[in-house]
C-alpha cells in the first residue's frame, strides 16, 4: 500500500481520526498529571501539528475560505447576482461559440469507430477533385489490401409525389450503414447483398412526410414516379458522413432505375457526376500507407484509361469521422482551397467577437470588484489588525472571485448551451447534432471561467490588501476598455446592416425580380450533347409562346444561381475573382444587363468573349478593350464586346469581375435556361413544369423564380447581422450598466463635496459637470480604440459587404451616435443624483 | 535533569526501536525512551505525536485499540514487516555513520 493510499485513507475518515488523536492526547495528559507533570502544552495545538503530518490541512484552510466566501457573498446578494449575471453573459456567448465550433470542427460523427474512417479526394499536381467515378472507386474496392471496406455515396434530389419540394436522396453501397454502426429506429436499413428497389428513410424525413406513421414500413413511395418499398426508418441519432440534410438512403445499384439515362455506374469520365468515397483503414496501418497503395492502384487504372485517369493521380486522404462539410461536387484546377482556410477568417472574426463581449462583462466585474473592495476596507482593516497575514487576505479574496467565477462559469455554461440549442434550430441543423457540451465545452467554460477570475479578481485582491489606492486609474482603464469593446461590436453589427439594406435597395447590374430559373440538369439523365440541344431548344421556343414571356436564353451558370465558376486571376498584384459564364446572344436582353460597347455573340460564334465593364477597367485600365486578347497566348478569347458590370455570381463581393463566352458544343447537357416575363414570375413556374413534363416525362426540371434565388442569398447575411446585433446590443447593455454603477458610486462618494460645492452656489451644470469630467477621457479614448479596432477587424469583412467600404461612414457614425447617447443618458441618470444632494444635510454628516 | 536535544532522525529511529519488543502506547513509548537513555533524552509531546503520525502514513507501524494499564481504552502502535525493515535499514546507516564520526573523533 502506498504513501498516497494511506493518505486517501485518512482523507475518508478525517473525523474519526481526528477524535482518535484527540483521545489518545487526553490519555498522554491524564498519564503524565498522574506522575506529577501538570503541563503538557496545547492540546489543540499539538492535535493541529500531528495531523499536519498528513498533508491535508490546505483542505480544512480552502473549506474554511470558501464557508466564508460563501457568507460573505450570501450577505450581498445584489452584489453577486449582478457579478455572475456578468459572467455568465460574458462565458455564455464564449461557449456557444465555441460549442458550434466543437460540434463541427472538433468532435467526431457519431459513427462507429469514427478514428479509422478516412475521406478521399482526387488528387494531381494540377487538378483535383472530391468526387470519384463509380467505377473508378469500384477499382480501388476490388484491389485495395490496406482498407478493410470502402463505402460510397452519390447525392442527388428525387421528385417526391405530392410534394413540391424534392427529396435529398443519397445513393449510398450496400455496406453504409453496417460500417457506420447505423440503427434502425423501425423496419431495418439496407444490408449486403441489397438488391431490391427499396428505401431507408431518415427520421425527419419520416415525420415531416409521413407524419411518424407507425404503419410506414412496407408503404411504398414514387421517387422519380419510380416505386419503391419502404424497408425502413433510420433512428435520428444516425449521421451519415456530413452535415447535409438526407430524406432518403437507397442503395446505389438502383441508380439507374430513378435517373433514367444515368451512366453513373458506368462512366469513367470524370466530368460526369460520381461519388464521394470513404474508407475504413485497417488497424496497424497509417492513411500514408493508403495513399501509396491508391498511387499504384491509379497508376495501373490509367494505363487501360489514359484520358479518364489524370497524369501522377493519387487519393489525398482526411480524417473521414471528422470532416463534416465534405458536400462534394468541388473541381478544379491547381490546388484546392481547403475549407478550413476559407473559414479561417470567418472564425477569427467571430472568435475576437465574442471575446470582446466577454472583455466588456470582466470589465464590469472588475469594477465591481474594486467598488466592492473599498466598501471592505473596514473589514480587511480590522482582519489585518487581529493579525491575518497579506498572503492569507488574498488568498481570502482570491477564493472569492474563484468562486463567482465557478458560479458564473455553471450559469454560462447552462446560457451558452441553451443558446447553441435555439441557434442550431434556427440554422435547420440535421437533428443528430447534438448541442449538449460535452467535456471540452465544459473544460473551455471553466478554463474561461478562472481566466476571468484571474484576471479581475487577483488585481482588485492584491490591491485591497496592500491597502492602496489606485483605483481610479484601474477605473479609468477599465471603463476606456468597455468603450472600446462595444464600440467595436457596434461598429461590425452597424456594417453588417448597413451592408444589409444596401444588398436589397442597390441595383445589381441585372434584373432579377421577374425572371426564373429552369435548371433541367440533362446530364443526369444521359442525355448526350446533341439530344440535349434539341430538348433546351424546342423547350425554349414553347416557353417563349407562354403570354407575358419576353425573352429566354441559355447560360451554364444561372445569376445567384447555385452553381458558379471562377477563375481566379492576377493581373500586376491585383487579384480579381473572374465569374466565368458561357451564354447565347439573348443573355444580355434576357438579364437587362446593358452593353456599352461592341456586339453580343452571333449563333455557333466562337473564339469571341464579352466582358464586364468591371473587368476591363481592372485589366486595361487605360486603353480600349474592343479587339484585344485577355490572355495573349489565347487567340480564343478576343474581346467582342463590353456589358455593364453585374454581379449575379457574388452579389456581396466587390472584387467580382465577369467573362462571358459562347456556348460550347458538347456542354449543352449541363446548361439552364433562364426566361423573363412582363407577368409575376410564380406564375410562369406552372405552365414550365407543364411544358418540360409533356416534352419528356422522365426529365424533372428544377424550377425556382430569381426572387427567391436572391432571398436565399440574403439569408446567411440576415443570419449573422442578426447574431451580431444581439451581440453589439448586449455589449451596449453591458458597457451601460458599468456606467450607471461608476457614476453612482462617484455621487456617493463625492456628497460632501458637492454639499459644499453647491452651498458656495454653484449651478446644476456645475455639478454634473464637476461628477462626470472623471469620465470623459477614458470613454473618448475608448471610443478612438474602438474606432481604430473596428477598421482593422472589418478588413476580413470586406468581401461579405456587398459592395459597401468596410469603413463606410454611416455604419460607424450610426454606431458612434447609438454608443454615445445611450452612454450619456446611462451616465446622467445617476449623475441627478448628485443635484438632489442637499447641502445642509451633506456639511452635517460625519 | 539535563535536557539533551533530540537529533533530527533520530527519534523515529528510538520509536521503531522500541516498539521492536512489542505494541506500546504513545505514553509509554515516551517513558521506554526516557528510561532506557538513562533519563537522558526526554521526548516531548510536540515531537512524539507528529512523528507517530509521519511514521503511521509510511505504513512502518500500524494503531490498535488495547487496555493501559490504568485500565483505558487507548491507542496502542505495532511494527508492521515494513517497519522491522526500515528499523533494520536505519540501525546499519546508523551504525556507519556513528562509527565514521567516531573515527573522525579519534583521530582528528
Amino acid at each position: 500500500m502506498s504513501d498516497l493510499l494511506r493518505r486517501l485513507r485518512y482523507l475518508l475518515g478525517r473525523g474519526r481520526h481526528d477524535a482518535e488523536l484527540a483521545d489518545e492526547l487526553e490519555f498522554h495528559r491524564e498519564m503524565a498529571s498522574r506522575q506529577g507533570r501538570a503541563n503538557v502544552g496545547n492540546l489543540l495545538r499539538l492535535r493541529e501539528e500531528s495531523r499536519d503530518a498528513w498533508g491535508w490541512t490546505w483542505i480544512d484552510r480552502l473549506g474554511q475560505d470558501l464557508r466564508y466566501a460563501t457568507r460573505m457573498l450570501a450577505k450581498s446578494p445584489g452584489f453577486t447576482l449582478t457579478a455572475v449575471a456578468m459572467l455568465a453573459l460574458g462565458i455564455g456567448v464564449n461557449v456557444a461559440a465555441f460549442g458550434f465550433f466543437n460540434l463541427i470542427f472538433l468532435s467526431a460523427l457519431p459513427v462507429r469507430d469514427p478514428d479509422s474512417l478516412l475521406s478521399f479526394q482526387r488528387r494531381a499536381p494540377q487538378a483535383y477533385a472530391s468526387d470519384l467515378p463509380y467505377p473508378v472507386m469500384d477499382f480501388y474496392r476490388e484491389h485495395t489490401r490496406t482498407l478493410s471496406a470502402v463505402l460510397a455515396l452519390h447525392s442527388t434530389d428525387l421528385t417526391l409525389e405530392n410534394s413540391s419540394k424534392p427529396a435529398k436522396a443519397h445513393f449510398v453501397t450496400d455496406n453504409y450503414f453496417t460500417e457506420l454502426g447505423g440503427a434502425a429506429q423501425m423496419g431495418r436499413l439496407l444490408e449486403a447483398g441489397t438488391t431490391a428497389p427499396v428505401v431507408v428513410l431518415s427520421y425527419g424525413f419520416w415525420q415531416r412526410h409521413l407524419g411518424g406513421d407507425p404503419q410506414a414500413v412496407g408503404k411504398t413511395l414514387r421517387l422519380n414516379q419510380h416505386p419503391v418499398v419502404v424497408v425502413g426508418v433510420a433512428v435520428p441519432g444516425f449521421s451519415g458522413l456530413n452535415l447535409n440534410q438526407v430524406d432518403v438512403w437507397l442503395p446505389i445499384a438502383r441508380q439507374p432505375e430513378f435517373v433514367s439515362g444515368s451512366e453513373l455506374l458506368t462512366s469513367y469520365s470524370g466530368d460526369a457526376n460520381g461519388v464521394q468515397m470513404w474508407g475504413r483503414l485497417k488497424p496497424g496501418l497509417t492513411p500514408k500507407a493508403v495513399e501509396d497503395e491508391m498511387s499504384g492502384l491509379a497508376a495501373e487504372l490509367r494505363k487501360r484509361y489514359p484520358k479518364e485517369i489524370w497524369e501522377n493521380e493519387t487519393l489525398a486522404s482526411e480524417p473521414g469521422g471528422y470532416v463534416k462539410l465534405n458536400g462534394g461536387g468541388q473541381r478544379g484546377t491547381g490546388t484546392p482551397v481547403s475549407g478550413r482556410e476559407k473559414l479561417f477568417p470567418i472564425l477569427v472574426l467571430v472568435s475576437s467577437l465574442v471575446l470582446l463581449i466577454l472583455a466588456v462583462a470582466c470589465g464590469n466585474l472588475g469594477s465591481l470588484l474594486l467598488a466592492r473592495g473599498v466598501a471592505r476596507e473596514r473589514e480587511i482593516a480590522i482582519r489585518v489588525s487581529v493579525g491575518a497575514g497579506s498572503g492569507r487576505l488574498v488568498r481570502q479574496l482570491f477564493t472569492e472571485s474563484l468562486l463567482l467565477a465557478i458560479l458564473g462559469s455553471t450559469a454560462g455554461l447552462a446560457l451558452g448551451a441553451g443558446v447553441l440549442r435555439y441557434l442550431l434550430i434556427f440554422t435547420d441543423a440535421p437533428e443528430w447534432l447534438n448541442p449538449a457540451p460535452d467535456w471540452r465545452v465544459i473544460g473551455f467554460a471553466l478554463g474561461m471561467g478562472f481566466a476571468a477570475a484571474m484576471l479581475f479578481g487577483l488585481t482588485p485582491a492584491l490591491q485591497v490588501a496592500r491597502q492602496q489606492h489606485r483605483r481610479t486609474v484601474a477605473r479609468q482603464v477599465l471603463i476606456g476598455a468597455q468603450v472600446a469593446a462595444s464600440c467595436i461590436l457596434l461598429i461590425v453589427a452597424g456594417l453588417l446592416v448597413r451592408a444589409l439594406t444596401h444588398a436589397v435597395a442597390m441595383h445589381p447590374g441585372f434584373e432579377y425580380q421577374q425572371a426564373v430559373t429552369i435548371d433541367t440538369d440533362l446530364g443526369r439523365y444521359g442525355y448526350s450533347p446533341g439530344r440535349a440541344k434539341v430538348y433546351l431548344e424546342t423547350l425554349a421556343n414553347r416557353v417563349r409562346e407562354i403570354p407575358g414571356v419576353q425573352s429566354v436564353s441559355m447560360v451554364s451558370s444561372a445569376p445567384l444561381g447555385r452553381r458558379t465558376s471562377i477563375i481566379g486571376m492576377v493581373v500586376d498584384g491585383r487579384r480579381v475573382d473572374l465569374h466565368s459564364n458561357h451564354v447565347d446572344g439573348k443573355y444580355f436582353e434576357t438579364m437587362k444587363i446593358p452593353l456599352l460597347r461592341g456586339r453580343v455573340f452571333e449563333p455557333e460564334e466562337k473564339n469571341a468573349v464579352i466582358v464586364s465593364e468591371s473587368f476591363a477597367r481592372f485589366r486595361w485600365p487605360n486603353e480600349d478593350p474592343l479587339g484585344k486578347l485577355i490572355d495573349p497566348s489565347n487567340n480564343r478569347q478576343r474581346v467582342v464586346g463590353i456589358a455593364g458590370s453585374a454581379r449575379t455570381g457574388a452579389l456581396k463581393d466587390p472584387d467580382a469581375a465577369e467573362l462571358y463566352s459562347p456556348i460550347e458544343a458538347e456542354e449543352w447537357p449541363s446548361l439552364l435556361l433562364i426566361a423573363r416575363t412582363s407577368g409575376r414570375p410564380e406564375e410562369l413556374l406552372a405552365p414550365v413544369a407543364a411544358l418540360a413534363k409533356s416534352q419528356d416525362p422522365l426529365v424533372f426540371p428544377a424550377l425556382e423564380t430569381m426572387k427567391e434565388s436572391f432571398r436565399r442569398k440574403l439569408e446567411p447575411a440576415e443570419r449573422s447581422a442578426a447574431a451580431i446585433s444581439v451581440l453589439g446590443l448586449t455589449a451596449l447593455a453591458l458597457a451601460c450598466l458599468g456606467i450607471v454603477g461608476l457614476v453612482t458610486y462617484a455621487v456617493s462618494q463625492r456628497t460632501k463635496e458637492i454639499g459644499i460645492r453647491m452651498a458656495l452656489g454653484a449651478r446644476p451644470g456645475d455639478v454634473l459637470r464637476s461628477v462626470l469630467r472623471q469620465f470623459s477621457v477614458p470613454v473618448i479614448a475608448g471610443l478612438l480604440v474602438g474606432v481604430g479596432g473596428a477598421a482593422a477587424l472589418s478588413q476580413l469583412l470586406r468581401r461579405e459587404l456587398y459592395g459597401i467600404s468596410h469603413l463606410d461612414p454611416t455604419a460607424y457614425l450610426g454606431a458612434v451616435g447609438v454608443f454615445v447617447v445611450t452612454a450619456t443618458l446611462a451616465a446622467l441618470w445617476p449623475a441627478r443624483q448628485a443635484l438632489r444632494v442637499d447641502p445642509l444635510g451633506a456639511l452635517r454628516h460625519e | 535533569m539535563p535536557k539533551i536535544d533530540m537529533p533530527p532522525g533520530a527519534l523515529v529511529l528510538l520509536i521503531l526501536r522500541v516498539l521492536r519488543a512489542g505494541p506500546l502506547h504513545g505514553y509509554a513509548i515516551a517513558q521506554r525512551i526516557h528510561a532506557l537513555s538513562a533519563e537522558v533524552l526526554r521526548v516531548e509531546e510536540g515531537s512524539l505525536y507528529p512523528a507517530l503520525q509521519k511514521i503511521l502514513l509510511k505504513g512502518w507501524v500500524t494503531a490498535e485499540w488495547g487496555t493501559s494499564e490504568t485500565n483505558r481504552k487507548v491507542r496502542f502502535y505495532e511494527l508492521t514487516a515494513a517497519g522491522r525493515k526500515q528499523l533494520e535499514a536505519e540501525l546499519d546507516g546508523y551504525d556507519r555513520v556513528n562509527e565514521a564520526i567516531q573515527a573522525v573523533l579519534r583521530t582528528a
